[in-house]
């Protein structure tokens, strides 16, 4: 299969389970490496990235995932911060980033609380700050609503639409029909690891 | 910040395994012990020979039924040979005198000895203690002579068993110490797991390879300086209650362990098991689970 995304384009994988639309997501984090073929992302060629540097590629890089992966022991602010924390960003940093992200991502006011004191939608909207802090190029989303409800995910489509608009290309992987037909953006249908679809402004078909 | 977030995670992990960090420290301690004395032994025979060496005879005994003039042309022999830097008779009562005071606390084996049993003898101080086994194969058959030993000789046994200890030690040494490096590796799987959604999280944030790897290859380190730790107090102790307290008369017969040979080992111990620990460590998450 042969694919470009453009700079800043949201982009749907869908497919039937066991397609390979998670394996893009691996390969696109460098978790796994492909035995042939070429994966680009922005400059850097993913397939002959030296394993030392895969973390200073991972940083232009957010991700989201179905189930959050929060840190339980850490507030929604901890959680955030720890992002910043782990690539050597001083603390002044985080102390201005981490409420501008939180607001951003409508939770204000609960930075404090742990995630188990978060509703599922809240949680994720965690995973998503902490996706975004950085100011990724990219942000990769695996299946992002498939533990949420039907009102909470169209709540998370919509910050995942407006981190779109400031120009982060997004790239998501789902089964969520509704979700795909609401947002009319580009969709590519992957089976048995080919591409069978791949339209602008796609619904789920 | 990272540092003070690195240290409380191994504390941490330390902490939350406790009991494999105990069988940890105790098998590092057990091992480090053993390789401590057995580099002290290692330097003991070296001090040994030293010592020795300038102070080593060989002692000609004479016939019990010899006569004065035999004797004295014997030691005009030993003289003009020119192996003997010095020759001193040691007459029957000297011999005596002398078994009394090396056995002054046993009296009944003083009582049981007579006067006339012990033989006279020549106390050679050799010019090369080398040329013994010349000097003996020369006088051996003299007559007149009835027996030479060269105190080397009885230092070898010394030496044998040394080396015999010294090596038991080491050998204890490398078992324990295979031991203890497994416990480390199983301790670090243990710890890595029960720290993976962590270390999931921080590889998919970016945070560099080190920084995943900091807090076990650290774990690993600090139970090593706390093996050593307790290692070095082991031998300590070794040197107050076993050398210098209970065994006292039996260390008297060898040159004394210095305090200073027990001190250099705190670094070399320290050392080594920390970079050993570290380097199993780091292996273990490497190969064994990626990290």
């Amino acid at each position: 299969m042969n694919v470009f995304i453009d700079k800043g384009e949201f982009v749907f994988f869908i497919g039937p389970t066991g397609a390979g639309k998670s394996t893009i997501i691996k390969l696109l984090l460098r978790e796994e490496v492909p035995d042939k073929g070429k994966i680009t992302v922005g400059d850097t060629d993913v397939t002959r990235l030296r394993r030392w540097k895969t973390p200073a590629y991972r940083r232009s890089i957010g991700c989201v995932f179905q189930d959050f992966r929060l840190l339980p022991n850490r507030t929604a602010a901890e959680n955030v911060a720890f992002a910043l924390e782990v690539i050597g960003k001083p603390k002044s940093v985080a102390r201005r980033v981490v409420p501008e992200v939180l607001e951003l991502v409508g939770l204000g006011g609960k930075e404090h609380r742990y995630p188990h004191e978060l509703s599922g939608g809240e949680q994720q909207r965690v995973a998503v700050a902490r996706a975004f802090v950085n100011r990724p190029l990219l942000l990769l989303a695996d299946e992002p609503t498939g533990n949420l409800d039907p009102d909470t995910s169209i709540e998370i489509m919509r910050l995942l639409d407006r981190i779109s608009r400031t120009g982060t290309t997004i790239l998501m992987v789902t089964h969520d029909s509704n979700i795909v037909n609401q947002m009319r953006r580009r969709v590519i249908e992957i089976e048995n690891g080919q591409i069978v679809r791949d339209q602008a402004r796609g619904v789920y078909g | 910040m990272r540092a003070k977030y690195v240290m409380s995670e191994v504390f941490l992990g330390l902490w939350r395994n406790i009991s494999m960090t105990v069988a940890m420290i105790i098998t590092m301690a057990v091992s480090l012990t053993m390789l401590g004395a057995g580099l002290l032994l290692y330097n003991q025979v070296d001090v040994i020979e030293e010592y020795y060496q300038t102070n080593l005879e060989v002692v000609v005994y004479l016939d019990r039924d010899i006569d004065e003039a035999t004797t004295e042309q014997i030691r005009q022999e030993l003289e003009d040979s020119g192996y003997a830097a010095q020759v001193v008779y040691e007459s029957k009562a000297d011999a005596y005198e002398r078994f009394k005071d090396t056995f002054a606390e046993s009296e009944d084996l003083v009582a049981s000895v007579d006067e006339e049993v012990l033989p006279a003898a020549f106390r050679i101080k050799m010019n090369d203690i080398n040329e013994a086994p010349e000097l003996q194969a020369a006088f051996a058959e003299r007559e007149g002579v009835y027996q030479i030993t060269n105190q080397r000789d009885i230092l070898q046994q010394v030496f044998d068993i040394l080396g015999g200890a010294q090596r038991l030690t080491l050998i204890v040494a490398l078992v324990q110490g295979i031991a203890a490096l497994m416990l480390v590796a199983n301790t670090i799987q243990v710890a890595a797991y029960s720290r993976r959604r962590e270390v999931a999280i921080m590889k998919l944030v970016g945070a560099p390879n080190w920084f995943v790897q900091a807090p076990f290859v650290l774990e690993a380190v600090f139970a090593g300086v706390i093996g050593a730790i307790f290692a070095f107090a082991t031998l300590i102790a070794a040197k107050f209650l076993v050398i210098d307290g209970q065994f006292k008369d039996l260390f008297s017969l060898m040159p004394p362990i210095s305090m200073q040979s027990i001190l250099l080992l705190l670094p070399i111990l320290t050392g080594i098991s920390a970079v050993i620990s570290a380097i199993t460590a780091w292996i273990t998450l490497r190969f064994n689970i990626k990290v």
